[in-house]
Parts: C-alpha cells; sequence; structure tokens
C-alpha cells in the first residue's frame, strides 16, 4: 500500500521534471542548464541549502495545516487567513511586549498560534451552531482578515516612517535571528512538524481524526466523540497556518508585518497537502520538494534567464502528475487484478466444461458396455 | 447467455460462467440470495454493465448491447426495482418520454401519443388514468406506469428485478395476474426475486442462482420451497442450524449462564430461573422517537428486555422502526421519551463512548459504520479498543502503541480466521466475508453482557454466514445477551431464543423461537391480527411441534 503510494509519488515527479524538461526546450531555453542551475542554487551550497529550508519552513507548517485539515474531514480553506491573523498577533505582540528575549519569543508564538486557531475556531463554530459548511466559511473569512490587516497596517499600525502600508518593526527581543543564512523558524518548524507527526500518527486523538477523515460514521459509531474531534483538529489546522504567519514576521529579515507578507504560502500548503494525500510525512518531503523548486528558480533566472515563474509551472505539472499517477496507479492495478480474475474464472469453468465432458463419455462408455463390465466382475 | 463472467474491479467474481436460456413466450424467475449475482446478470444482459466474457443470444443470433437502449430496440425492456419516473409529469407523458411521436418540426405530437398511451391502457385493462400525475400515484400504479413505457415501446421480454419488494400482499397478486395476462399474449417475462412462493406461483421455469453461479434451472413441476431454499444456500436452511448448535453450546458450558433445558416454560419464567438474569443485558421501556418533520412516530412506546444467554430476535418488513430502535440503543439518536438500561444501568443519556464498556455493537451497513474501507486492517480492528482496551496504550495515555495494535489485531485475525494479506493491507482488498469477520471480532472482543447485532451477516458467502452464526451462539453461551436485527427470517428462527415482531413502530408481537414458524412472524410482520390458525402452510418448515399454535405475547401496553 505505503509502496504503492511511494512509486506513484517518483513516477509522478520523474514524469513532471521530464515535461518541465519538455517545455524548456521547447522554447528554446537551455534545458539541461537550467536544470542544473535550478539544483545548484537550491541544494548544492550552504547558502543555497538554507534558503532552501527557509523556506521549507514556512511550506511545512501550511502544508500541515492543510494535511491535517482535510485528513480529519475538515474542509480547511483558511490558511490564507490564519497564516495573516498569526503574522499580524506576532507583529502586535513583538511591537508591544519589550520583555526579555527568553519570555518575549515564546509569548509572540504563542500569540501567532492562538490567533491562528482563534481565526479557525469561528469557522469551526459556525460549523457547528448552524451547520454552515466549513468550506465556505474558513474561504470567506480570508477576506475578513485579509482586509483587516490591510486596515490595520495603512491605519492604525501604520509606520509613519514607511512609504507603504507595514507595520513598525518589532522589537529586538521578538526575533529569532540568523545563523549564516539558516532562520531560527527552522527550528520551530521542525519542532512542531515533529509534534504534530506524533499527534497525528501515534495518538488516540490523530486515530480518530484519520478514521474521521476517512469515514466520519464509522468514527462516531466507535464512539468517538466527532464534534469535539472536529474542533479539536480545525484548531490545530489553525493553529499551524497562524504559526507559519508568526514565523514569517519573526524569522523573517524584515520584522513587520509588511503588505502581501503571505505571498502564495498559504496556498502552496493545500496544494502540498493535496499532493501528499494528507501524509504528514510526505507532506514534510514535498514542502522540501517544492522550496526547492522555488528557491532554485530564482538562481534558473539568474543564469539561463528562464522566468522564475517556471517554478509555478513546474508545481502545476508535479501536481498533476503524482495525484494522476496516484489514481491511475490504483485503478489500473485494479483493472489487472479484474481481469486476471475473469480470465482464472474462465479457465476454469472451461476445465469444468472439459472435465464434465469426460465424464459423461466415461458414463456413455460404460453405458454402452454395462453387459460386458458386469460380467467381467463378478469372475473376477 | 453463455459463459457470462463479471469481475467488479478488483477482484469481486459476481457472475462466474453463467450459461442460462430463457425460452419464448415462458415466465422465467431466476432466484438467489442477495449477491448472487441475479441482479448483475440481468444488467449484463440489459446492457447496463458490460460483461467481462461470454456471449448472449436473441434468436440464435449473437448481441452485444452497449446500451440499454440498444436492448430496448430489440425488444427487451427492464422494470427496475427502484421505478425510475418523473414524478411531475402525467402518466401519458412518462410513458411516451424519450421514444416521443414527433412531428416534422420537431414538435411533439401530443394527442397521437396521448391516444396511443390510452389505447394500451384500455387494451391491458390497467385501470390507470393517462392524465393522472405519477407523483401523485402509489407504487404499485407507478410499477404499471413502467410496465406501460415497456409496452408502449413494443417490449416483448420484460425483466422484472425484485418487482414485489415494495408491494403488498393484494398488490402482488394483481401484478401476477397482470405478468400472466401478459405471458399469455406472447410475451416473455423474466422474473428475478429471493421470495419462495411468488417464484413457485408464477414461474414456468425457475433458476437459482448461488454465489455467482448458475446452481440449477428446471421446470416448475413438483419443485417445493425447501428444494428451492436448499439450491438457493447450497445446504437446508431454517431447517436446525442454529438449534442443533446451541445443544452442544449448552452442554459444553463451563460458564453455565442461561443454558438450559429448551422447553422450559415461558421465557420470563426462564428468565427468573436463572440467578444471573437477575439483571437484563438490556432494559427497553417505553421507547419513542419522531423523525422531525414526520408525521408518523418511528418508534412509539417499544419495551422489551433481553436476558442474559438469550439471544432476542428482531423480525420486521424494513422500515418499520428497526432501524431507529437500533440507533437509539447504539446512541446514534436520542430517543423523545422512555429509557434504556444496560446492565442495570441507565444510559438513555449516555454518549457512544459510554454504552461502548456496556455493549458492543456489529452494524447493519459493513462499509458505512462498521469500517473505513481505505484504512488498514488494524486500523479498523482497534476501533473503540482504542480507547477502552489500556494495553494498547503507550507509556503515555494519549498515545497509542503500535506494536501493541498490531499484536492486537493479528491475534483477532487468527481468532476469527480472517484471511488477509496481513493486518497492514487496506480493508477494502479483503472479500465481505472476511471483513464482516474482522468487524464481528473486533466487536465481540469487547467483553460486555450486551450484543447488539444489526443484520450480521446480509450479502455474505454461507461459510462466513455459518462462522458468524457460531460466534453469536458462543456469545451466547458466553452468557451475553444478544439482540439480532435481522431481515432474515430463517436466521432469526434458527438462533434466536425469543423473537419480537415490529410493525410500524410498534412492538407486534413477541414469540417464542422455539414455536415460532414463518407464518406466524409474517403475519405480525404484516401487522395482521394474530389468528390462531394452526398447522404450517405448504412447503412449511420441518417444526416437530409444526401443528402447535405459535405462543404468542404482545408487547407493551
Amino acid at each position: 500500500m505505503r509502496r504503492q503510494q511511494a512509486v506513484a509519488a517518483a513516477v509522478g515527479v520523474v514524469v513532471s521534471l521530464l515535461a518541465g524538461l519538455m517545455i524548456l526546450w521547447l522554447q528554446g531555453y537551455p534545458a539541461a542548464q537550467s536544470y542544473s542551475a535550478l539544483f545548484s542554487y537550491s541544494l548544492f551550497s550552504q547558502f543555497a541549502l538554507f534558503s532552501t529550508l527557509n523556506k521549507a519552513s514556512t511550506l511545512v507548517l501550511t502544508g500541515t495545516s492543510a494535511a491535517v485539515g482535510f485528513g480529519s474531514n475538515c474542509i480547511n480553506l483558511g490558511q490564507v487567513g490564519q497564516f495573516l491573523m498569526g503574522a499580524m498577533a506576532a507583529a502586535a505582540f513583538g511591537i508591544a511586549v519589550g520583555l526579555p528575549k527568553w519570555l518575549t519569543l515564546p509569548l509572540v508564538i504563542l500569540a501567532s498560534i492562538v490567533a491562528g486557531a482563534g481565526w479557525s475556531l469561528l469557522a469551526a463554530l459556525m460549523k457547528l451552531k448552524w451547520r454552515m459548511n466549513e468550506f465556505i466559511t474558513t474561504l470567506m473569512l480570508n477576506f475578513v482578515a485579509d482586509y483587516f490587516t490591510q486596515w490595520l497596517i495603512s491605519g492604525p499600525m501604520l509606520d509613519p516612517r514607511a512609504y507603504s502600508p507595514m507595520t513598525r518593526m518589532t522589537n529586538p527581543q521578538a526575533w529569532l535571528g540568523m545563523y549564516n543564512g539558516l532562520s531560527g523558524s527552522v527550528a520551530v518548524a521542525a519542532c512542531s512538524f515533529a509534534v504534530t507527526w506524533l499527534v497525528w500518527n501515534r495518538s488516540k486523538f490523530g486515530y480518530e481524526c484519520r478514521v474521521m477523515g476517512q469515514n466520519p460514521s464509522f468514527a462516531a459509531a466507535g464512539g468517538c466523540a466527532v464534534p469535539r474531534n472536529f474542533v479539536l483538529a480545525m484548531l490545530l489546522s489553525g493553529a499551524l497556518a497562524g504559526l507559519a504567519g508568526g514565523l514569517m514576521v519573526i524569522g523573517g529579515m524584515q520584522h513587520r508585518f509588511v503588505k502581501g507578507i503571505g505571498a502564495n504560502y498559504a496556498w502552496d500548503g493545500v496544494m502540498i497537502a493535496i499532493v501528499a494525500g494528507n501524509s504528514i510525512t510526505a507532506t514534510g518531503l514535498y514542502a522540501l520538494f517544492f522550496a526547492v523548486l522555488q528557491t532554485g528558480a530564482m538562481g534558473m533566472e539568474l543564469e539561463t534567464a528562464v522566468p522564475s515563474e517556471f517554478a509555478l509551472v513546474l508545481q502545476a505539472i508535479v501536481v498533476l502528475a503524482v495525484v494522476a499517477s496516484r489514481e491511475s496507479t490504483r485503478l489500473f492495478l485494479a483493472g489487472l487484478a479484474a481481469r486476471i480474475r475473469a480470465r482464472r474464472a474462465i479457465a476454469l469453468g472451461d476445465a469444468r466444461a472439459a472435465q464434465a465432458a469426460q465424464l459423461a463419455q466415461r458414463a456413455e462408455a460404460d453405458h454402452a458396455a454395462p453387459t460386458g463390465g458386469g460380467q467381467d466382475e463378478p469372475r473376477a | 447467455m453463455s459463459g457470462i463472467v463479471k469481475v467488479y474491479p478488483p477482484d469481486v467474481l459476481a457472475l462466474d460462467n453463467v450459461d442460462i436460456m430463457i425460452r419464448w413466450g415462458t415466465i422465467h424467475s431466476i432466484i438467489g440470495e442477495n449477491g448472487a449475482g441475479k441482479s448483475t446478470l440481468m444488467k449484463v444482459l440489459y446492457g447496463i454493465t458490460p460483461a467481462s466474457a461470454g456471449r448472449i443470444f436473441l434468436d440464435g443470433r449473437q448481441v452485444r448491447f452497449a446500451s440499454p437502449r440498444q436492448a430496448v430496440r430489440e425488444g427487451i425492456g427492464m422494470v427496475h426495482q427502484e421505478l425510475m419516473l418523473i414524478r411531475s409529469y402525467t402518466v401519458w407523458e412518462n410513458v411516451v418520454v424519450g421514444s416521443e411521436p414527433a412531428a416534422p418540426l420537431g414538435t411533439l405530437k401530443q394527442a397521437e401519443a396521448r391516444a396511443r398511451v390510452e389505447e394500451l391502457v384500455t387494451r391491458w385493462g390497467l385501470n390507470l388514468d393517462p392524465d393522472a400525475v405519477v407523483g401523485d400515484l402509489s407504487v404499485s400504479a407507478q410499477q404499471k406506469v413502467e410496465i406501460l413505457k415497456l409496452l408502449y415501446r413494443d417490449a416483448s421480454v420484460l425483466i422484472m428485478d425484485e418487482p414485489t419488494a415494495v408491494l403488498t400482499p393484494q398488490e402482488t397478486s394483481e401484478l401476477f395476474a397482470r405478468l400472466r395476462q401478459l405471458n399469455q399474449a406472447g410475451g416473455t417475462i423474466i422474473f428475478i426475486s429471493h421470495k419462495l412462493q411468488e417464484v413457485l406461483d408464477i414461474s414456468d421455469e425457475i433458476t437459482v442462482m448461488r454465489k455467482g453461479k448458475r446452481v440449477m434451472t428446471a421446470a416448475n413441476e413438483g419443485l417445493s420451497r425447501t428444494d428451492l431454499a436448499r439450491a438457493m444456500v447450497g445446504r437446508d436452511v431454517v431447517f436446525a442450524v442454529g438449534r442443533q448448535r446451541s445443544e452442544p453450546s449448552g452442554r459444553g458450558g463451563t460458564v453455565d449462564v442461561g443454558m438450559k433445558p429448551r422447553d422450559a416454560g415461558s421465557p420470563a419464567a426462564r428468565g427468573d430461573e436463572r440467578p444471573h438474569a437477575a439483571r437484563p443485558a438490556l432494559e427497553v421501556r417505553g421507547l419513542s422517537f419522531t423523525r422531525p418533520g414526520a408525521v408518523k412516530p418511528a418508534l412509539s412506546d417499544v419495551s422489551f428486555d433481553v436476558s442474559r444467554g438469550e439471544i432476542l430476535g428482531v423480525a420486521g418488513v424494513e422500515g418499520n422502526g428497526q432501524f431507529e430502535l437500533v440507533q437509539c440503543i447504539t446512541g446514534a439518536l436520542k430517543p423523545d421519551a422512555g429509557s434504556i438500561r444496560m446492565d442495570g444501568r441507565d444510559v438513555t443519556g449516555a454518549s457512544v463512548m459510554e454504552r461502548r464498556r456496556l455493549m458492543c455493537s456489529v452494524p447493519q451497513d459493513r462499509k458505512h459504520t462498521g469500517s473505513a474501507q481505505t484504512m488498514s486492517i488494524t486500523d479498523n480492528a482497534i476501533m473503540a479498543h482504542h480507547r477502552l482496551r489500556p494495553s494498547l496504550s503507550a507509556r503515555w495515555r494519549a498515545l497509542l502503541d503500535p506494536r501493541a495494535c498490531r499484536g492486537f489485531c493479528v491475534d483477532l485475525m487468527r481468532r476469527y480466521s480472517v484471511v488477509a494479506p496481513g493486518p497492514d493491507a487496506a480493508l477494502a482488498q479483503l472479500s465481505g466475508g472476511n471483513q464482516q469477520k474482522v468487524i464481528v471480532g473486533r466487536e465481540f472482543s469487547h467483553d460486555t453482557g450486551f450484543v447488539l447485532l444489526d443484520n450480521p451477516t446480509r450479502g455474505l458467502d454461507v461459510g462466513s454466514i455459518e462462522f458468524i452464526h457460531r460466534q453469536i451462539l458462543n456469545k451466547r453461551s458466553g452468557g451475553a445477551g444478544c439482540l439480532l436485527v435481522s431481515a432474515d427470517l430463517d436466521e432469526l428462527l434458527a438462533l434466536c431464543d425469543r423473537i419480537l415482531v415490529m410493525y410500524e413502530g410498534r412492538v407486534a408481537a413477541l414469540l417464542d423461537g422455539e414455536t415460532a414458524d414463518r407464518e406466524a412472524v409474517g403475519r405480525a410482520m404484516l401487522g395482521l391480527e394474530l389468528s390462531p390458525e394452526p398447522g404450517p402452510g405448504p412447503g412449511s418448515e420441518p417444526e416437530p411441534e409444526a401443528g402447535a399454535e405459535p405462543r404468542t405475547e404482545v408487547g407493551s401496553e
């Protein structure tokens, strides 16, 4: 089962990389050179590798946020909003709180987690109270969060010295810091990834969520508290997205909430969760892979003038190819099994017919020589 | 049809080299249990699903229908179990839709179409108003519209897929009269059913199918229900399976709870004899439930007890409250009134998980509520155990110990002889019987005094049915009280100590499993007064005391 998925994923990735190569070649770019630039600028130097990891730390969080949601049958598409609320909370606390670093940092991180979780809690409560589909409410809340934070950064929280909408810089106590270009957020993301993995794959709550994701009625019949788990899964999902936003502020270079801070991270996370089939482990791997593509694309643009948007094309192809190969592998194997089964049944039927014919023949033969046989035997 | 094979991916062999010949002008019945392949065979014939192999001949000419439309063109028509009519259209509109007589400009020749329909109605004496709106008609009248549709298209072969499932007995006999009339006019009718008596009443020839194979085809002369039942199931049915088993379980009782001489007095009296049974496994009192928006209550004032060491059967035509009863007991529904006690404890307001400490439950819908098909066998096996069984927890109680879970699953697979690639395989890879064994094993591994079984053998093969029946009887001899809801009367008669019959949400009768027969249960299921009419019907079960009047008690007042 798991091996089959791994094979499908590998096939999908290889096929999509080849497809990307074809596209480059058809458009007259030096394809091989572009690819080597893509990987050398994302993996093969310390700086490149660290940049990739920095990017991956955000993608891992938004990806696991989506995977936890989808995997437990909560269609949380509100990562954008939860991300922004988390980032805003981190910025606000980072500006307001001037305590020592060891106290400020956890406080700011906690604030972003709570903000993200709170934003998803709204949707969860609307589902429980009024049966509003979280798929829609989370999407709508994205707009609320977007315009709310835009208003904050262009009004009450606008940095008077800035020329574009952004908050003031946070206090240095709320900075995670960089270590040779490796952001401290990588460590935080890695920790939260490990915790999420443990909760999802090893805890009773995670087990119930996974069952809920596959078949909610089975979970309910088995005595799982489905509504409670739904809320908790939403909270976890929101918390991860909020943390991703918070790390953007405290772990980045700018240390403030700037307009457009979320970029595409939230939607990339949704995409990663879909490609990963909501598996947490696979989400981690795909987050790394997508970070490689996104980081490397900039290098590629420098070296061979292939626009960095090419990374988007590649990502899209990867999603399509992996998802398609996952489904088609399953269908192909199922169809193959069916065909084998049918052939075996036919062969068996033929054998049975032959046997029947043989029996009939023998019966006929017996019938033809009943007197001879009958007389022979007593003598013998 | 010759050598028809149909495999539903990945490996469900629905039809296994079926050869069948249907003569012109006959009424040919095809019977078999659920999942025997009757409907699949007809779907193949009618062009709804393609066969994996095999050939179909019509009048000696090989045909291949890619769609029902082509089958209709050859004069083959099918009335489905679920009627497919447009409810807001009138009768004649429903009949002509799809093959309307059209004027040159593509407009509908209304008058002509209506006249043709009316002519057909009078010719066949169908007693239908062509201008009535279909949604206002009764089910049997709608079925007539379906037949009319086929007549309008000049169908000479009529396939009727379990047409009587939705009809009352009176409507059934009317339908039969109509089918005979059609047959006399030269029509060929293929009649699908699993009701033995009907098939014997109407057919010229009968084909029995079992597990995707044609078991026999015979002219309907001198056949009895017993013959058909034996062919359908592959063994003698009602008759004795459970009875034989219950005795050894009684004798072998190291735990002698509840085992008693089978003929000891009334159920209540029996209960009193047993000290362990002082507290019934389940007590239901005055249970009432009305679905929001529904006029009629689904359950009204239902009361009964399940003693320890007893199997109480619940019979009834589907939709008479059994489903709601089960849901109230599992905790999926909150009853409007009444109380439920398990092992003496009131659980009326308890959550599902709280009830799970006192009961286990085999749900009727294996795929929907019984399992998560895409998950591994282990994940399916530990459900509810993951909270209730401390040995599955890791050192930190919020976590599960994966090795313990796997071990638990392996052990369960061994004890319940589950055939599977391994504990990590997805449940969907297993056959239905093995899936059900996993579910039954999981539930029966809960050491509870009350066992709820909702159609535990629906759609299973014979071997799995026997296995599960044996497990149920083991549970009983272990002292558990079982509530067995089943649509299969034979199963109830074979296993149950008492049979409760539900009709329109009420307890219509409480029969002794020992003396009850099909007829008595059947009458109660139809809500007919329980007449003390002695004597079994034709081809009735070999009850030793067949002449004895079934002992009945009417349930709650």
